[in-house]
């Protein structure tokens, strides 16, 4: 699986210093660079077909759209990654923390009932140990 | 059935005035007991009313540690361990140009890119002469908000064969923008020491530059390194 991307990153890396070189020879152009150019734009043309290629290879990677934006912004896409973890956390805990108040509630309430309704709380518990599965 | 005045509209099901109500005590699953000698009794026999039943245990749920059971500790200490530069320069730093500026500016969001989606599905084909007529350009150089693409990256972490990769295209690159006599050549030739080529190409910017000054207060001159007689474009 890593392979794939390996051979991705290295075409498109392949890709943008053809471009880049491109744009050096136009950025101070002249005439005896035209074939230079003609074959560095032949060149892009083949790295977009190897690109091209190489597409089949990485149909089922999904990327949330969330990663989108930060790249827009000139964020680390890493910090999204970091932001995911850090709400998983946060989220974990919150949720934890409701459990664990919810099971000493309910441990304070049947003790609570237990001294109001005694026999109801005696019906109660021989329900509950009757009706789950063994 | 008469039913007191007294009792609780939810005990008449929310009704108001009482009225005589179907009776319903065979549901609730009482029974009555007449010992004799005993008062009779009612003892419920079936569930507690509005009682659900519970749900099954489950293994997982948030009162684990859940980046522990799916086995993400690394990656916690990895992105909190250290700190995560927030430029994206510093997650692509071999790419050319200023990519931290938004993309919106330059009009080169991904965002752009998913919402108007460019036309796929043709076959990529090798330009022929007559496209690439097309593209003949005229000498001289660019004015200066364009030249973006000769800004280098700054190169912090080099992996050996990548960074010999991009300095002998580079220097392949600049043979070819600077030497007229061996243009058609540089493709075939490789240069053999590329940090002499690093510092002539900078000393060759700064001869450029000083070029341009002189051109903004004089007449435009010729350039040592070209033919002579070259045309002007404009």
């Amino acid at each position: 699986m890593a392979d794939k991307f390996e051979t991705l990153e290295q075409q498109l890396e392949l890709f943008i210093e053809n471009t880049r070189q491109i744009g050096i020879v136009v950025s101070d152009f002249q005439p005896q660079g035209q074939n230079v150019l003609n074959q560095k734009l032949n060149t892009m043309v083949n790295e977009m077909q190897e690109l091209d290629k190489l597409r089949s290879q990485v149909q089922d990677v999904n990327v949330p759209l969330e990663v989108f934006d930060y790249i827009d912004q000139g964020r680390n896409p890493n910090l999204y990654t970091r932001d995911c973890l850090e709400k998983a956390l946060t989220k974990n805990e919150q949720v934890k923390g409701k459990v664990d108040n919810l099971k000493k509630f309910k441990a304070l309430l049947m003790v609570e009932l237990n001294k109001v309704f005694p026999q109801e709380m005696n019906m109660y518990r021989a329900w509950k140990g009757n009706d789950r599965p063994a | 059935m008469q039913t007191s005045p007294r009792s609780s509209p939810r005990d008449r099901g929310s009704r108001s005035p009482a009225y005589p109500r179907q009776d319903s005590t065979g549901t609730l699953k009482a029974t009555i007991s007449f010992a004799p000698g005993k008062n009779p009794s009612v003892t419920q026999t079936g569930t507690f009313y509005l009682m659900k039943d519970t749900p099954e245990p489950t293994e997982i749920s948030a009162s684990i540690n859940l980046l522990a059971h799916y086995g993400l500790e690394h990656s916690y200490n990895k992105y909190f361990g250290k700190k995560v530069k927030e430029e994206l320069s510093s997650f692509l730093p071999h790419l050319p140009g200023n990519i931290d500026s938004p993309g919106i500016q330059d009009n080169s969001s991904l965002r752009s890119l998913i919402e108007k989606a460019p036309i796929t599905g043709k076959e990529l084909h090798p330009l022929s002469g007559s496209s690439l007529t097309g593209f003949r350009l005229h000498p001289g150089p660019l004015p200066e908000q364009y030249q973006m693409m000769a800004q280098m990256p700054n190169k912090k972490k080099k992996h050996k064969k990548r960074s010999r990769e991009m300095d002998t295209a580079k220097g392949n690159a600049l043979q070819v923008a600077q030497t007229p006599d061996n243009a058609a050549d540089t493709e075939a030739r490789k240069p053999k020491k590329v940090k002499k080529e690093e510092d002539n190409t900078k000393e060759k910017r700064k001869k450029k530059k000083e070029k341009k000054k002189k051109k903004q207060k004089h007449s435009p001159e010729q350039q040592s390194q070209t033919h002579g007689g070259a045309d002007s474009a404009s």
